[in-house]
């Protein structure tokens, strides 16, 4: 009998804590996140509050001048390039409180919006002409600025990129 | 003593199994409406598409968990998960979200032409009706379609539908500004500045409205009424058309302004 009891307080106690612990996981992960992969990012890009990165439209973030900046500023390198398909190219990252980008992940869809690949070079090369933009506007909030998720989408018609939004 | 310790191991076990039942009892079994209305309240947290996916488990067939569930992807530009779980949506009740997925494609993705083919796709399973997918008149989503696709001729039309269907005073004020960028694009200027004012009768602040005037103005080589409302455009340049989300298809930077007055002052 003491042995039983023993044995159902540990095995409820075990799965209480496995619980809580899935728990917390649930409660503070979101659908986007990324985590820091030191196979993937640049060591020298730090976030400012690891815990608390929030979405660009909690916070405003975006780049000088908005979308037209944007443009203008990636559009003659982005013009020559050529894709052997159609579709959208979608990069999510991190804007940190310094307005310093990193963390670059890549989707990309077909035309019919299901997962398709794109020439990974070409992709490297884009990623590389948005690593260079500098001129990132983040807000400040009572005298703070805050770390924020961004995304950049490509749209790509016949092989050529036609629009970025 | 020994009776004590028993009974607070007890005690313990019976807290952690308490504890493990109601976490299980709130995930599975309370009301799906209420764990429905806490995941779309945390839209985005894991525990938020964890309790969708449950609820998906437990009523596959109602489209408006597919569609609460995708909502955070898209947002987040995970397209390829957003639109699996979105077209499952539209498939089981297309009446109710279609006219979303067009609204989707329309302002997140620019796909024009298959946001069109949404928007039509409703309008006929709605006949006599005129929707508002996401709260928006479908006529002028759909002229904003044709906008994109730079066929003026038919944005002109379905502005004009807009209008019919809601009145001067109170259609959606852009809609004037699209009539008038349409209009100014096919070169027919005087009437792009007739355009323009109609927004302008309906409230003073429309910097796209002023904007679009100084442009047609410059084009019709009457420089004063361009400076004019280039000015305009500026002193109410806090009113223009925005949103934190996209970019709008007809919005207007201050940097456009300021190459505009540079080019007037050439």
């Amino acid at each position: 009998m003491k042995n039983k009891l023993n044995l159902l307080l540990l095995i409820s106690f075990l799965i209480a804590v496995f619980l809580t612990i899935w728990l917390f996981n649930q409660i503070t992960s979101s659908v986007g996140d990324i985590a820091f992969n030191k196979e993937l990012d640049k060591s020298t890009f730090k976030v400012c509050d690891e815990k608390r990165i929030n979405q660009y439209y909690s916070v405003k973030s975006n780049y000088q001048n908005g979308k037209r900046g944007l443009k203008k500023d990636l559009w003659n390198s982005i013009e020559s390039l050529t894709f052997k398909n159609s579709g959208y190219i979608t990069f999510r990252f991190v804007i940190n409180c310094n307005g310093e980008t990193g963390r670059f992940r890549v989707k990309t869809v077909d035309s019919e919006l299901k997962i398709n690949y794109f020439n990974a070079e070409k992709i490297k090369t884009l990623q590389s002409f948005i690593e260079n933009l500098e001129k990132w506007d983040v807000k400040k909030w009572n005298d703070r600025t805050f770390d924020s998720y961004f995304h950049l989408t490509f749209k790509v018609n016949n092989g050529k990129i036609t629009d970025v939004f | 003593m020994k009776i004590f310790f028993k009974i607070l191991k007890m005690l313990i076990t019976f807290l952690f199994i308490g504890y493990t039942i109601t976490v299980l009892y709130l995930l599975f079994f309370t009301p799906k409406e209420k764990r429905f209305n806490k995941a779309e309240h945390s839209q985005g947290i894991f525990l938020s598409q964890t309790i969708f996916s449950i609820l998906k488990f437990q009523n596959p067939n109602n489209s408006d968990i597919y569609f609460e569930q995708s909502v955070p992807f898209n947002k987040r530009g995970d397209f390829a998960k957003g639109f699996l779980l979105l077209n499952k949506a539209v498939e089981l009740e297309p009446e109710v979200h279609l006219g979303y997925r067009g609204w989707i494609k329309l302002r997140k993705l620019r796909d024009f032409e298959n946001a069109m083919l949404d928007f039509n796709s409703l309008d006929s399973l709605t006949p006599n009706f005129v929707d508002a997918p996401w709260g928006e008149d479908i006529d002028f989503l759909r002229g904003e379609c044709q906008f994109g696709i730079k066929n003026y001729e038919k944005a002109i039309d379905y502005f004009n539908r807009n209008i019919i269907e809601n009145g001067e005073d109170s259609v959606e004020i852009q809609t004037f500004v699209y009539l008038g960028i349409c209009e100014y694009e096919l070169g027919n200027y005087r009437k792009a500045i007739s355009e323009f004012k109609r927004a302008l009768n309906q409230f003073e602040s429309v910097p796209e409205s002023y904007f679009g005037m100084a442009k047609a103005y410059r084009k019709l080589g009457e420089l004063e009424e361009s400076r004019i409302n280039i000015l305009k455009t500026e002193e109410h340049f806090a009113y223009k058309r925005d949103d934190i989300y996209n970019e709008f298809l007809n919005e207007i930077y201050i940097s456009e302004i300021v190459e505009f007055k540079q080019l007037l002052n050439k």
